[in-house]
Parts: structure tokens; C-alpha cells; sequence
């Protein structure tokens, strides 16, 4: 077992990112699976990470109240946003959840008396330890398993292919994706109050626009068809930096040029791709 | 050859290259190699490169030769995180470098601590760093000794009254130079006419400079890096505001004149390295420097040429036992009582507390030269 | 002190609207947002700065050669990138997250051959004139930049109402399908538009470079934020939108610097954005949108 502990003590760090990173990709797919392109998700993680991390480092409150406020603060900002957001469509919605996201980030920066502004947050105790975050993942993937193959999951399927044809057949779409915004940012919001917790500093600069990038290319990369597309999309996304940390200058050149091949040769994400295989598999069996 | 002696022989050729190994000292640093912040990690690189070969042309650590392992952490927390495990508890390096943002630092040192390996920051000059705990260094000035003293030489020799203040406000060490720029301000009872800011990356800086001109100040207080404040000079002077400027440590670099040519005279700066301290060490420094790179250092390579030479210092003190947890103890035990001087001047530690009082981490002490640009040159003043 | 902040306004809208231009085209025709597009605009700055440093080129020789690196940027980015997926049939987002992945490797290569520390073109390359009017204060290079994007979409309008390619681009951004029934070559014209737009955001990226004296590998990041915020206001795909939207971004910033505050700069902006958005869904100065997906 000593192998196992020296491994932890080197990489646990990167593993707990691959988890909320896990938590990240979920939180877009509910959104992508409806049809909803929305990048507000790095704006979620940060007020929850904020909102955590100010419970615990200046009321001392408990770790499971600062998740439980992590987890709730964004989605009750998700419920007030959505009404007037969700009624545009496509890559307004987006630029809309986009211009949203800067306006947090800013306001984070000038709110330097309660959030450190620029200087941020130090001193955050570490309390995410790999239960927790493990925890939230599988929960996270088994209610989204279940939600995928239920009504709820038959319902943004249907919204996804035609939003007008499924209205016109009696579902409520707009309330459905509201509930998909509202989980998406919970998530988001779970994702970055555990992330606080284990990186022991939080500026406002990490909930910027490179993060929505990014958690969109896991959302993307792994394929939208079902959550674990996002888990692969995570795990891609965490890992390929870390295995090309030989390549010195050249790390991101090849980073990049992997992430554009894997989109040509799977543009309907890895997942539809192992799928294919598999099924050619059984087929040539 | 047979098989066999080949085998044996790439055996003992192993042992022999495991037993050089063993000899050197190793030490890590973090630094970002690649990404925005690169700009700032590549010429500490450079900084520590220069020192590590003097030393070790000079016969090394009680002959012993350093090594150094440099990863690259990309300017993020979650990198920085990660590449100092990867020092600390696989390369098991003795001791480590960086990282080269302030809000790198914030997250990465509390690894360090919790390790118990000495970190030795060359260029977090934020508030609290050293606070994190007793294994946490730096030689990287923080403004709040240096500003005042900038400022009182400025306002002696140019008899300023009022001045404007910019600043990058989404930056640790832009917003943390501001911070101590203002109370230098207060405790000097110098009146401030208008404070504005701008952004990393920001290209644009003449409406602020609009507003300052208009606001009549005798002289702008500017806390930024280079990278903005060379564009923020060029531009005033487009605008035809010819006041002095009086910039913090991020000004204090010879590639102003680069990057503002002809825009670039009667910036104030004050920082214990200028590229005109005459003192031999200095000299030492800026020739080999040149002679290696084919470029003039900046205060970045200078403060890591010197953090190299002040743990090698450490060093000769320090019997290494050769077990990791004993040794990483005795360099800590040995860092705080060394003296120094370099190319930034003479240096010592100083400890400072942490939140609740108790002792933690080490500052430096050192003694801030004040100059300003004439002609495409610092000329000191003081 | 207000008219010299209504000749910032002007000028920072100038350069907003220059790098917009591209970026709405490639959306309006290839209904792709390029997330690249501030990558080929840093290229461009690049391609001249090096075409002055050591092929002692002058400065307009110099935009020609950085006109020629960003063409063939464009040419390759459809050709390798976008062409495959349109043949693939891809999903919306995929050439947006291959856009993300080439900018991060173009970023990377440029910074491990030049460094990541900021570059200027030499002073004795530059025009230093300013012009002094009254209190306002004015150099050549904004007029320049003024006067250059004034007229690249003036060209771009004409060209897309008057000459064959562009009544054909004009065709596809309504319909492909119906555009490729009319017997136009649809996959030659995606090309063409590619290579124009990069071309646009070179020269963009040049000009911004003589404008603000810095040029650095991730140059384009902060102008591709702007930049998306002034399609947006303009109206997705419209060429005039991008030109009016790229003046009203300019001057809500300078006048958030002037009459609220600087920390507020980016916080109007994108707050207007928003607001801008949830009042008027196709954009301050679109259409109302024809097309609905």
C-alpha cells in the first residue's frame, strides 16, 4: 500500500479537481441536454465558492451548512435569472449567461471589503477530503442517470430535437428548463464551494471567462447524449495537461492540437464515439 | 561482448549515474514557464540558472554540485498545487522556489508548510504570504517598506502637493502595491485627486488618463507591471500629460525604455536592485546576465539570482544527513540567520507573525534605492 | 475635458468595431462562433512586427505580409477544421471547442518563438504625429484606425452588395441549402469568407498593436471578450451592427470611466450587455431575427 499513499500524497490534489471538474461537466450537460447553450456555470461555481468559504472562514460555521449554501445560494440566483434569460435562444442565450457571468466576476472585485477583491480569499481550511467529493459525484451521476431515462429526461430529449412540437404536445418546456438551469447551477455552486475547500485560496479571476470556456469543452468534448459524456469530457479535460507535463514549452501547443483532433474525428463527443465502437463490436460479434 | 557483461556493465553504469545523483543537492521550483504570467516566470528562470552555475563552478555546496527540478505552473492555483506534491513528495527535493503570482503562492505554500519544506517565494510581494507559516520565505520586498520612501524622495526633489493614483484593480500585486501606495499617502497627509484603475490586458488607457488631466494633479502614483505601464505611459504623453510618474517594484524593469522609447523619462522608482547600482555584486550580476541572455535582467531575475545565492549560503552551514524530513528542518533552522549581499544590496530576514500573533514566515530587509528615468536610463537619487 | 473623451470613445469604438468585423462575418456566413478569431488577430500583429524587425520591411509592406499570414491562417482553419466538420455534419458546438483548442495551441506556439513578454514596434517605425485642437489631443494612428475601419466596411458592404462573391455570401447566410440548389459553390465560399474574415482580424490585430504599443501572445483574449459583447449589441452576422456596436461599446466604456467610475469599465459594459439582451433580443441595431432555428 505504500505505492498507493505516495501516489495520494503527489496527486490527490489532482484527483479532487477531476471531481468537481466531473461535478462541472454534469452541471452543463443538464443544460446542454435541453437545449440550453448557457456558460453562466463559472459564475455558479464562484458565488458558490465565495459563499462557502466566507461561512467557514469568517462564521466558523460548520462545513456541511457552507456546502449546503454553496450548493443553494446559485441555484436560487439560477431561479431568479432564468425567467427573463431563458426566453432567449441559441447564442443570445449564451452571450446573455456570458455578460451575466462578467458582471459577477466584477462585482466579486469590488466587493473587496467582504471578498478580499483581487487579493481574494486565503487561509480557506482544507475540509473537502475525497469522501465528500466522491460523494457528490456519485450522487450527482446517479440522479442524472435516473433523471435521463425518466419523464424528465425523455422531456428535454424531446425539448432538445423541437422545442415548438414538444409545447405543442402539453409540456410546460420553459418550466423544464428552468428546473435544468436551477440543477446546473446547484452543481456548479457544489462543485466550487468543495473546490475552495481544498485549494485553500479563491480569487475572482478563476470564475472568468476561461472557466466557462472551459467547463464547455468538457460539456462538449464528452458528448451531451448522457452524463457520462461529461464524466469523460472531465477526465479528458483534468487529465491530458497532466500527461504532457514532459513536454515542457510545447505542453500547451500539444493540449490544444489534441483537443481540436478529438473534436474532428468524434464531433458528437467521446461518448457517441465509445458507443459506436461498442455497438460495432456487439454487431461483428 | 557478451550479453551478459553488457548487462552488468549498463548495471554498474546505473549504480555509478545513481551515485552522482546522490551527490547533488536538490532543489525545486515552481514557476509559470508558459501562459501570461511566463513574462515574469521565464526571467526568474533565467535568474536562477545564472547563480546555480557560479555556484557550481565555484566547486558547488561543500562539494557538493545543486541541481535544480523546474516545472512549470502555468500561473494557476490548481498547477501550482499540484507541481509542488510532485517536488515535495516524488522528486523529494530539498527545498523549493516559487510560485511566481502572489495568488499562486496563497494556494501552493500551506503545501509546503503541511510538508514541512522550506518555500521560498522570489516574487510574491502580496500581504500575508509569509504569515502562512515558518517554512514560508522570500526575498521579494513587500511595497509597504519601499513606497514611502519612494515617495518621500519624490516629493522632496520635485515638491509635489496632490496626486492621482492608477492601478490594475484585478491583480494581487498591482491591487497590493495600490493598497500600500495609499497608505504611504495617508501617512504623508499628500491629497489625491482621483483614483482610477484598469484591467489585466487592458490596452485602452486614455479615458482614465483623460480624467487624471483634468482632475490637475502634480504627479501620478501608478501601481502596475510593466506590461500595462509602459502602454499607460506612451499614452499620456500622447495626451500631453508630461507629470512625473512614481511606480511601484512592478515598474522597476530596463524594458520601460524598450517599451516606451522617448515616453519613458521622470518615472520615480524605488527597490533595493536598480539596473545602476554600481555595487560589484550588481555589476557581477547585470555582466553575466548580459553575456548569457544578450539582454539587459530585470528585478524578476535579480531577486531569483539572489534567493539562489542566500540558500546556497544556507547550505554551507548545513550538515545534510542525507535523510529528507532532518535536512528539510536543519536549511529551515539555517535560512533565517543568514547575511547577504548581493545584486539587490545587503539582506536579512526578519520574521513576521501570523493572524492570531504567533511567529511565522520571513520577510526581507533591505534598503530601497530611488530613481528616476532621464534619457532612456535610471539615475539614482538616493 | 468631454471632447476629448468623445475622441477616445471614438477611436477605442474604431478598434472594437475593426476586430468585430471578422468575427460577425464568420458567424453570419458559417454560423460558427470563432473562438480562434482572437488568436489570427494576434498572429496578424505578430506577422508584421516580425516583417519590420528582420525583414526591415516598412509598415505598410509590413501589413501586407501580415495579410498574407492571417489569409493563410484563415485558409487552413477551414480547410482542416471547419470543412471536415461541415462534412460530418458535426453538432453546433463542435467547431466552436476545435476553435478553443487552436487558439490555445497558436497562443503557446507564438509564445515558445517569441516569448511571452510584451513586444512594440519600433518608435522610428511608427508616425508620431499628434494633432493639437484646442484642448483635444489626437494622433495619426487613431485617425488612422478611424479612418482604416471606416473604410474596410464600407468596402465589405459594397462588396457584399455589389460583386458576385457577395451576393452568393449574402445567399448562403440565409440558406445553404437553397443558396448550393441555386448553383452557387457553397464550399468554395465558406473558404472564401474564412480567409477574408482572418484577413480583417489581422490587419485588426496590427493596427491595435500600433494603437496601444504592446503586443503579447495573448493579445487577442481581452479584445475576443469586447469583441463577442460587440457582435452581440450589433446584431449576430450584421456588418453594420459590428460597426455601430463596436462605437456604442467604446463610448459605454469611456463615458462608465468619465461619469461612474473605472473600476465600473467593464461592469457597464457587460451590464448593458445583459440588460441590452433581455429589451432587445436581436441585438441594439439588428433586425428584428427572420431566421429562427
Amino acid at each position: 500500500m505504500e505505492w498507493l499513499d505516495s501516489f495520494w500524497s503527489i496527486y490527490s490534489t489532482l484527483v479532487l479537481s477531476m471531481g468537481t471538474n466531473i461535478l462541472l461537466a454534469l452541471s452543463i450537460y443538464f443544460t446542454l441536454s435541453c437545449g440550453l447553450l448557457t456558460v453562466a456555470n463559472a459564475a455558479f461555481m464562484g458565488i458558490g465558492a465565495y459563499a462557502a468559504a466566507l461561512l467557514t472562514l469568517n462564521a466558523g460555521a460548520p462545513f456541511s451548512l457552507a456546502l449546503l449554501a454553496g450548493t443553494l445560494l446559485p441555484a436560487a440566483v439560477a431561479l431568479l435569472l432564468g425567467p427573463p434569460t431563458l426566453r432567449l435562444s441559441g447564442v443570445y442565450l449564451a452571450m446573455a449567461t456570458l455578460a451575466f457571468g462578467e458582471v459577477v466576476r466584477i462585482t466579486i472585485l469590488n466587493a473587496e471589503g467582504l471578498t478580499g477583491g483581487a487579493l481574494g480569499l486565503n487561509g480557506i481550511e482544507q475540509l473537502t477530503h475525497v469522501g465528500h467529493v466522491a460523494g457528490a459525484v456519485l450522487v450527482a451521476l446517479f440522479l442524472s442517470l435516473r433523471a435521463a431515462k425518466s419523464r424528465l429526461g425523455r422531456a428535454f430529449a424531446a425539448i432538445c430535437q423541437d422545442e415548438t412540437a414538444t409545447e405543442l404536445m402539453g409540456v410546460h418546456v420553459r418550466a423544464y428548463q428552468l428546473c435544468a438551469f436551477t440543477c446546473g447551477a446547484a452543481l456548479a455552486g457544489l462543485a466550487g464551494a468543495l473546490n475552495a475547500h481544498f485549494t485553500f485560496f479563491i480569487s475572482p479571476n478563476e470564475y472568468g471567462f476561461e472557466r466557462g470556456v472551459e467547463i464547455l469543452a468538457m460539456g462538449v468534448l464528452g458528448g451531451t447524449g448522457s452524463p457520462w459524456g461529461a464524466v469523460i469530457g472531465a477526465v479528458v479535460i483534468t487529465l491530458l495537461p497532466e500527461l504532457l507535463r514532459g513536454l515542457g514549452y510545447f505542453r500547451p501547443l500539444i493540449n490544444g492540437l489534441i483537443l481540436v483532433i478529438i473534436i474532428l474525428y468524434s464531433p458528437k463527443g467521446l461518448w457517441d464515439l465509445l458507443r459506436g465502437a461498442r455497438r460495432t463490436a456487439v454487431a461483428t460479434r | 561482448m557478451s550479453a551478459r557483461t553488457f548487462l552488468a556493465a549498463v548495471v554498474l553504469a546505473w549504480g555509478a549515474l545513481g551515485d552522482v545523483a546522490s551527490a547533488q543537492i536538490k532543489l525545486g521550483a515552481a514557476e509559470a514557464l508558459t501562459g501570461n504570467a511566463a513574462q515574469y516566470g521565464l526571467p526568474i528562470r533565467k535568474g536562477f540558472e545564472l547563480a546555480m552555475g557560479e555556484i557550481n563552478a565555484a566547486g558547488g555546496i561543500n562539494g557538493r554540485k545543486l541541481e535544480l527540478i523546474i516545472e512549470d505552473e502555468q500561473g494557476k492555483k490548481e498547477e501550482a498545487i499540484n507541481v509542488f506534491k510532485k517536488l515535495i513528495f516524488q522528486d523529494k527535493v530539498l527545498m523549493l522556489f516559487g510560485p511566481t503570482l502572489s495568488n499562486s503562492a496563497q494556494a501552493s505554500d500551506p503545501v509546503a508548510q503541511g510538508a514541512k519544506v522550506v518555500v521560498f517565494g522570489t516574487s510574491n510581494t502580496a500581504d500575508g504570504i509569509t504569515s502562512i507559516g515558518n517554512y514560508v520565505f522570500r526575498n521579494s520586498v513587500t511595497e509597504a517598506d519601499i513606497l514611502p520612501v519612494t515617495l518621500k524622495v519624490a516629493l522632496q526633489k520635485t515638491g509635489l502637493k496632490k496626486v492621482a493614483v492608477l492601478y490594475g484593480n484585478d491583480d494581487a500585486f498591482t491591487k497590493s502595491g495600490y493598497d500600500n501606495f495609499k497608505r504611504a499617502l495617508e501617512g504623508l497627509k499628500i491629497p489625491v485627486t482621483t483614483t482610477e484603475t484598469f484591467a489585466k490586458g487592458d490596452v485602452d488607457f486614455k479615458p482614465q488618463l483623460t480624467k487624471i488631466k483634468a482632475s490637475n494633479p502634480d504627479a501620478i502614483v501608478l501601481s502596475a507591471l510593466v506590461a500595462e505601464g509602459a502602454p499607460v505611459m506612451v499614452q499620456a504623453r500622447q495626451l500631453g500629460i508630461h507629470l512625473p510618474f512614481i511606480g511601484g517594484n512592478g515598474m522597476n524593469s530596463p524594458k520601460i525604455f524598450e517599451l516606451a522609447k522617448d515616453s519613458s523619462d521622470n518615472l520615480w522608482v524605488g527597490s533595493p536592485w536598480s539596473v545602476e547600482n554600481p555595487a560589484p555584486e550588481n555589476k557581477k550580476f547585470i555582466a553575466a546576465y548580459q553575456k548569457a541572455h544578450n539582454a539587459l535582467p530585470d528585478q524578476f531575475a535579480a531577486q531569483a539570482y539572489d534567493a539562489m545565492h542566500i540558500v546556497a549560503q544556507a547550505l554551507k552551514n548545513v550538515k545534510l544527513s542525507g535523510k529528507l524530513d532532518g535536512d528539510r528542518k536543519a536549511l529551515r533552522d539555517a535560512l533565517p540567520g543568514v547575511q547577504f549581499s548581493g545584486a539587490t544590496g545587503p539582506f536579512k530576514f526578519r520574521q513576521v507573525t501570523d493572524k492570531a500573533g504567533k511567529p511565522a514566515g520571513y520577510d526581507a530587509v533591505q534598503t530601497a534605492i530611488v530613481s528616476v528615468t532621464k534619457g532612456n536610463q535610471y539615475v539614482i537619487q538616493k | 475635458m468631454l471632447a476629448q473623451q468623445l475622441v477616445n470613445a471614438l477611436s477605442l469604438g474604431g478598434v472594437y468595431a475593426l476586430f468585430a468585423l471578422g468575427f460577425t462575418l464568420i458567424f453570419g456566413v458559417l454560423d460558427v462562433i470563432n473562438l480562434a478569431h482572437g488568436a489570427i488577430f494576434m498572429l496578424g500583429a505578430y506577422a508584421a512586427l516580425q516583417a519590420v524587425l528582420l525583414l526591415k520591411l516598412p509598415l505598410p509592406a509590413a501589413i501586407v505580409v501580415a495579410i498574407l499570414v492571417a489569409a493563410l491562417a484563415g485558409l487552413l482553419l477551414d480547410r482542416f477544421i471547419f470543412a471536415p466538420l461541415r462534412a460530418r455534419n458535426a453538432p453546433h458546438l463542435a467547431p466552436m471547442i476545435a476553435t478553443i483548442g487552436l487558439a490555445i495551441s497558436i497562443n503557446s506556439a507564438v509564445q515558445g518563438i517569441f516569448g511571452a513578454e510584451n513586444l512594440r514596434f519600433p518608435v522610428d517605425a511608427l508616425p508620431a504625429e499628434a494633432f493639437q485642437m484646442g484642448t483635444i489631443r489626437v494622433t495619426l494612428i487613431e485617425l488612422q484606425i478611424i479612418f482604416l475601419s471606416i473604410l474596410l466596411m464600407v468596402a465589405l458592404l459594397w462588396g457584399l452588395k455589389r460583386t458576385r462573391v457577395g451576393v452568393a455570401l449574402r445567399a448562403i447566410a440565409e440558406s445553404p441549402k437553397a443558396a448550393a440548389l441555386l448553383g452557387i459553390d457553397v464550399e468554395k465560399l465558406f473558404g472564401v469568407t474564412a480567409v477574408i474574415a482572418s484577413i480583417l482580424g489581422g490587419v485588426a490585430g496590427v493596427l491595435i498593436a500600433l494603437y496601444s504599443n504592446a503586443l503579447f501572445p495573448t493579445m487577442g483574449q481581452p479584445m475576443l471578450h469586447k469583441g463577442i459583447a460587440v457582435v452581440i449589441l450589433g446584431g449576430m452576422g450584421d456588418i453594420r451592427g459590428a460597426m455601430l456596436g463596436g462605437l456604442f461599446l467604446g463610448f459605454a466604456e469611456v463615458f462608465a470611466v468619465a461619469y461612474i467610475g473605472s473600476t465600473m469599465r467593464d461592469a457597464v459594459a457587460f451590464g448593458l450587455l445583459f440588460a441590452i439582451l433581455l429589451l432587445r433580443p436581436q441585438g441594439l441595431f439588428g433586425q428584428a431575427a427572420q431566421r429562427r432555428a
